[in-house]
């Protein structure tokens, strides 16, 4: 059990240091125009726009996530955890039951996972509320963004009963998401990754061929960089 | 030679087979308790460090290693590897919310026999299904699991749970806390217990392969045994959800360093 605690630390920390990196909308070569500001400096108070489109919220919320992967600083972490749910407070205070704050606040609550480990598991619960609510009011949105955060959330927490972590949901999840935009590499990856789980490896392998070719015919940019590596990775079963 | 061997740094492996995990972000956890532990023990400063690794195979080849002295260890990965890696208990893990035993329960779908026969040809999964010997020998020692029994490690439990509740011919070896959140399921009903373990160390520090001079590991083990009452001891240890270390009181297998 002692062991079995510190991997629940261990693991917490682990899954949502993992969710960001998966999570995130693409570095499109050209943002879109109400994208928002550029990009910060995690310590820099940032002043939200009254006018702010939600996308364009829950988007710097992703931009957030993205930094926060790259960042080995605890402190500058916690920052961009705090400017996360600012924001997502703010888009959940103007519109409560919109897909893009309902996503972006899951995606804050990951962040704030990712800094307060022994908080994580009530952090990720939330945030699992919070995608179901955001799957259900627009499941498109974010390229399936919820469903297929939900499988990664659903992938790498810690398993029951310590954690939400459960492979089957995780597998049922990324079903939707790749059912809904089967394209997207992400999609096909967290399948790949779910189906891997579930001791599936030929469809497994099917799945990240599939985000191999959708990445390949993508325009370059250091997303299809990294989703390149991870189906080559997946394809190799490393 | 002597002074060489009191300040030479031990390395403490933390392996846990069966349980998800990595190091990444870990390692301050690991690195604060060793710090603590080494203070606690009278040893210099920076003279124990610790590892993790989440794979059997890995930390057995970490704890093969000649550098490594330590091995913090789940109790079924110890009935395992102990003839192997000559591993010597120092302490046993006092945990926060558990104790220092807990009990193993096996599992089935609710209606089915209870006989050990009725499991021919089953499948016998859980976390500690990376240690047949523990499972066979020790969790179930007095039960007769048939021979053809598959004994599989899975950390899915909950998946192997459904399984079993679905009818396949699968039942579920369940660690304490496992058993303890069956009622909480859905398909609670559809699972039903079919024998016990007795009470089992949950956790253990053991000595490889004699690598740690006697009087380093009797002053860790003192150390370890008083680590809740030094400063941030417990803070250090409470971070690990445990309460401390008592002696090490095994089943068969108590060898003290």
């Amino acid at each position: 059990m002692s062991i079995r605690r510190l991997l629940v630390v261990m693991a917490t920390t682990l899954a949502t240091a993992a969710l960001g990196a998966c999570s995130v909308a693409p570095q499109r070569a050209t943002p879109p125009a109400a994208s928002g500001p550029p990009p910060r400096q995690a310590a820099a108070p940032v002043a939200i726009p009254k006018a702010e489109p939600l996308a364009s919220i829950a988007h710097a919320i992703e931009a957030d996530a993205k930094q926060s992967d790259a960042e080995t600083n605890g402190k500058a972490r916690a920052e961009l955890a705090l400017d996360a749910t600012r924001r997502a407070n703010d888009c959940i205070g103007r519109a409560p039951q919109a897909a893009a704050c309902l996503y972006g606040s899951a995606l804050a609550l990951g962040l704030e996972a990712r800094v307060h480990p022994t908080r994580a598991m009530g952090l990720l619960k939330e945030m699992l509320e919070n995608l179901a609510r955001a799957e259900q009011a627009d499941a498109a949105f974010a390229d399936a963004g919820p469903a297929r955060v939900t499988a990664q959330v659903l992938l790498k927490a810690p398993g029951w009963p310590i954690g939400p972590g459960d492979a089957d949901k995780a597998l049922a999840a990324a079903r939707r998401a790749a059912l809904l935009k089967p394209d997207y590499p992400p999609n096909q990856l967290v399948l790949g990754q779910a189906l891997e789980k579930s001791g599936d490896s030929s469809a497994a392998q099917e799945a990240y061929a599939h985000a191999r070719r959708s990445a390949l015919a993508m325009p370059a940019s250091q997303d299809r960089i990294a989703w390149l590596k991870d189906a080559n990775q997946g394809l190799v079963g490393k | 030679m002597i002074n060489l061997l009191s300040t030479a740094l031990a390395t403490l492996v933390f392996c846990a087979p069966g349980y998800p995990g990595g190091a990444g972000d870990a390692q301050p956890y690991l690195d604060q308790f060793v710090k603590s532990a080494a203070a606690a023990s009278g040893w210099p400063a920076g003279s124990l460090a610790a590892i993790y690794d989440p794979t059997e195979a890995g930390g057995i080849a970490k704890l093969e290693s000649p550098s490594v002295a330590l091995a913090f260890v789940p109790y079924p990965f110890y009935v395992e590897e102990a003839g192997k890696l000559h591993l010597a208990p120092l302490v046993q893990a006092n945990v926060a919310n558990v104790g220092t035993t807990e009990i193993w329960t096996l599992v089935g779908r609710n209606g089915a026999s209870l006989a050990p026969a009725s499991l021919a040809g089953f499948t016998l999964l859980s976390n500690a299904g990376y240690a047949p010997d523990f499972v066979r020998r020790i969790a179930l020692a007095g039960f007769a699991l048939p021979a053809d029994v598959k004994i599989e490690p899975t950390g899915q439990i909950l998946s192997a749970l459904r399984r079993v509740a679905s009818g396949e011919p699968v039942v579920a070896l369940l660690d304490q806390t496992q058993m303890g959140a069956v009622a909480s399921l859905p398909f609670a009903a559809q699972i039903q217990v079919i024998t016990r373990s007795p009470p089992l160390p949950v956790a253990l520090v053991a000595v490889v392969d004699s690598r740690l001079p006697a009087q380093r590991a009797h002053a860790l083990q003192a150390g370890l045994l008083k680590l809740g009452e030094a400063p941030g001891g417990a803070d250090n240890l409470g971070t690990l959800q445990l309460n401390g270390f008592v002696l090490p009181k095994l089943p068969q297998m108590g060898v003290s360093p």
